[in-house]
């Protein structure tokens, strides 16, 4: 291996680890390590299999699980589990899993991949696993709409003619990946207790065909546009699942994949999906059985900066975290509908992302009508709170159900205005999603 | 009591970001300005019928979206201009507008015709281009208004543009500009490149259509939209004193 290369190894490894004991970020020392040496990653050598996993919704939770399951069946594996799905911090998850020599040891490598991002890397990684969960709008700034996504995941999969793709069978708009001409595996889940014959959703991504045009029809859904569904004009078609959740029971938290049991620890539609489609990469990759995939799956928590609980004045809150995305947010609210008790559900809505935009406009996708009647209160907060309080009064909210305070650092006062469990949707800028818990958790004086 | 007929051109293929709740607050408004709101939709291959319909609302889509309904609405094309010259209400958002103008070209290349109402091309470049906006509304110059355009398409007036809807614009505009004039108002057809709910932040404007639809809007309370609008506006001007 060059000089070069160990050097730039080194200082990624070194300053990872600085940034690992100072607190910082895992994109930093994989930036640093590309502009030391741009084709640093075309060094390397991989003695495992690479899996990479991408989606608008769910990339973080089941990289986690794919890589938490392989692990419980005692493979090697490298991940980047906090998250860094960018070129970078890609980078910073390899050259740190590396040797000197450019040699990544281990079974396995699970990388989320950012759906726009996922170009980059693939021209300098040889994955040969692509699970592609879903594409929704999400991220309106970054992203645009899904067909322009789209785009650019097929421009990654053109790269890689070998890479075997994990399609979602639910997915109008991912499934059209198949396109590219690589081998294809589907994941799929029956219909459930929380399907709907009509989409309940705020919004819908794939109401007419993608390939004619025509409307599309759907024997039920999942959530927004993920069903079951089928164009009468071209035939384009749910395809036949290779890896299938049925009888999935959202009390006793289990699903039959392939007809085998399979426990989760975290019951929402969004997780139930999740779960299939972690145990057709660990099945497909590794040869698992489903078996052996639940074995590991039972013990899988999610990340707690995604979801945590906590006392506020005792009662019950919890914080579900994401990142300007209707349908995650529409998840959220079905979650919160299924909770007991007289409830508040608290907006934190910021400015999106460090360019300032004051745009919300991905709030309107979202069905807030839904939480009419069932919620003692809304109280929207975060610099946007304004805005977002006119979104919600859009759907038919009005004071004094409808509360606000622009100013987070009054949350508290503001938190002890509502009534019931305490359910913080929050959606806000990179970097500033924990303010409302530090406010929260904050010594009254 | 008085109803208000609303055609909603393709509402199926040409929705994105919160863009239908711009029609359904203003439905919502029309009922509290003591008329009905009765919406009908015409989607690819339905007949579109326009006699008898106070306004039209065609939002925003996908670029292939687009490039797949401008076929059949360009079949109407000299229906559309007459009624629109004889003053019927259009409102008319995001890359929509491109239908309006000569031709606009797809990312492929490819240019498709639109109805000629106005000398300008649009151009998909497949980039995306992301933006807020303040201007000042062309029937009110007190009223400020607030946008926010996320497009990959920009359009091109040859000597231009005569009918803007906005004024003194910054932030965008319909070309790749980011300062001057945006949209269009013509006898009663507005449109915009601010996507998403551009009626229900900005309660002026609302006001502007309800008055053009034969309605009081002083009966409506507008008071918490103007507090969040007026909050926007201070921001961007704090962000013009740091520039």
């Amino acid at each position: 291996m060059n000089l070069k290369f160990c050097i730039t190894a080194l200082a990624c490894k070194a300053l990872a680890f600085g940034a690992n004991l100072l607190g910082g970020g895992t994109d930093r020392p994989g930036s640093i390590a590309l502009k030391l040496y741009p084709a640093v990653l075309k060094q390397l050598r991989y003695d495992g299999k690479i899996i990479a996993v991408t989606g608008s919704n769910g990339k973080t939770t089941t990289s986690n699980l794919i890589a938490h399951v392989l692990r419980q069946q005692g493979y090697s594996v490298i991940n980047n589990e906090k998250g860094s799905n960018l070129t970078s911090g890609i980078a910073t998850t390899l050259l740190c899993g590396a040797t000197l020599g450019g040699r990544v040891k281990a079974d396995y490598i699970v990388l989320e991949v950012d759906e726009c991002y996922s170009r980059f890397v693939f021209a300098d990684v040889p994955v040969d696993y692509y699970l592609v969960l879903n594409l929704l709008r999400d991220q309106v700034v970054r992203n645009g709409n899904p067909d322009l996504v789209l785009e650019k995941v097929a421009a990654a999969i053109k790269q890689r003619p070998d890479c075997t793709l994990i399609l979602n069978a639910n997915e109008p708009i991912s499934q059209q990946l198949a396109d590219c001409g690589n081998k294809c595996l589907y994941f799929a889940m029956d219909k459930t207790e929380r399907s709907t014959d009509t989409c309940i959703s705020g919004t819908h991504d794939c109401k007419i065909c993608p390939h004619c045009f025509h409307k599309m029809d759907y024997s039920y859904y999942h959530y927004n546009h993920l069903g079951l569904f089928r164009c009468e004009n071209c035939g384009y078609q749910s395809h036949e699942p290779d890896f299938f959740g049925s009888q999935v029971n959202f009390a006793a938290q289990r699903l039959l994949i392939n007809g085998k049991p399979v426990d989760v620890t975290y019951n929402t539609t969004f997780n139930m999906f999740n779960t299939v489609a972690a145990a057709a990469v660990c099945c497909a990759a590794s040869g698992m059985s489903v078996e052996q995939f639940a074995q590991g799956a039972k013990s899988f928590h999610v990340a707690k900066e995604r979801l945590d609980s906590f006392a506020f004045d005792g009662r019950k809150t919890v914080l579900m975290m994401t990142k300007q995305n209707a349908a995650s947010l529409d998840q959220s609210i079905s979650y919160v509908l299924e909770q007991e008790g007289e409830k508040t559900v608290v907006l934190y809505i910021n400015n999106v992302l460090y360019l300032d935009y004051k745009d919300i406009s991905w709030l309107y996708d979202v069905a807030f009508e839904r939480l009419q009647g069932k919620v003692a209160n809304i109280l929207c907060t975060g610099n946007r709170a304004l805005d977002a309080a006119v979104c919600v009064k859009a759907s038919g909210f009005t004071e004094p159900t409808l509360v606000y305070e622009t100013d987070v650092e009054k949350t508290k006062e503001a938190f002890r205005k509502t009534k019931g469990d305490i359910y913080i949707l929050a959606a806000s800028a990179f970097g500033n999603e924990g303010k409302i818990l530090e406010v929260l958790k904050r010594e009254d004086h | 009591m008085k109803t208000i007929n609303i055609l909603h051109l393709y509402a199926e293929a040409m929705d994105l970001y919160g863009d239908k709740k711009n029609l359904e607050v203003l439905c919502q408004r029309i009922q509290e300005s003591g008329a009905q709101a009765e919406v009908k939709t015409c989607e690819l291959g339905e007949k579109m019928e326009l006699d008898g319909v106070d306004m039209v609302y065609l939002g925003h889509g996908k670029a292939r979206n687009l490039a797949a309904m401008a076929p059949h609405f360009c079949s109407y094309g000299d229906e559309i201009k007459t009624h629109i010259e004889d003053g019927q209400l259009w409102f008319v958002t995001g890359n929509a507008r491109e239908l309006f103008g000569r031709e606009f070209t797809t990312v492929s290349g490819e240019k498709l015709p639109g109805i000629g109402l106005f000398d300008y091309c649009g151009i998909e470049n497949n980039k995306v281009f992301v933006a807020d906006m303040v201007g000042r509304a062309a029937f009110d110059e007190n009223l400020r208004c607030y946008g926010f355009a996320n497009r990959t398409a920009c359009l091109i007036h040859p000597n231009g543009n005569p009918y803007p809807l906005f004024k003194e614009a910054k932030g965008f505009c319909d070309g790749e500009q980011e300062e001057g004039c945006e949209g269009t108002l013509y006898h009663n057809f507005f449109a915009t490149w601010a996507m998403g709910p551009v009626l229900v932040r900005n309660p002026g404007l609302m006001r502007e259509i309800l008055r053009r639809l034969g309605l009081d809007p002083s009966i409506c309370d507008f008071s918490l939209e103007e507090r969040a609008l007026q909050l926007v506006l201070e921001e961007f001007k704090d962000q013009e004193k740091e520039a």
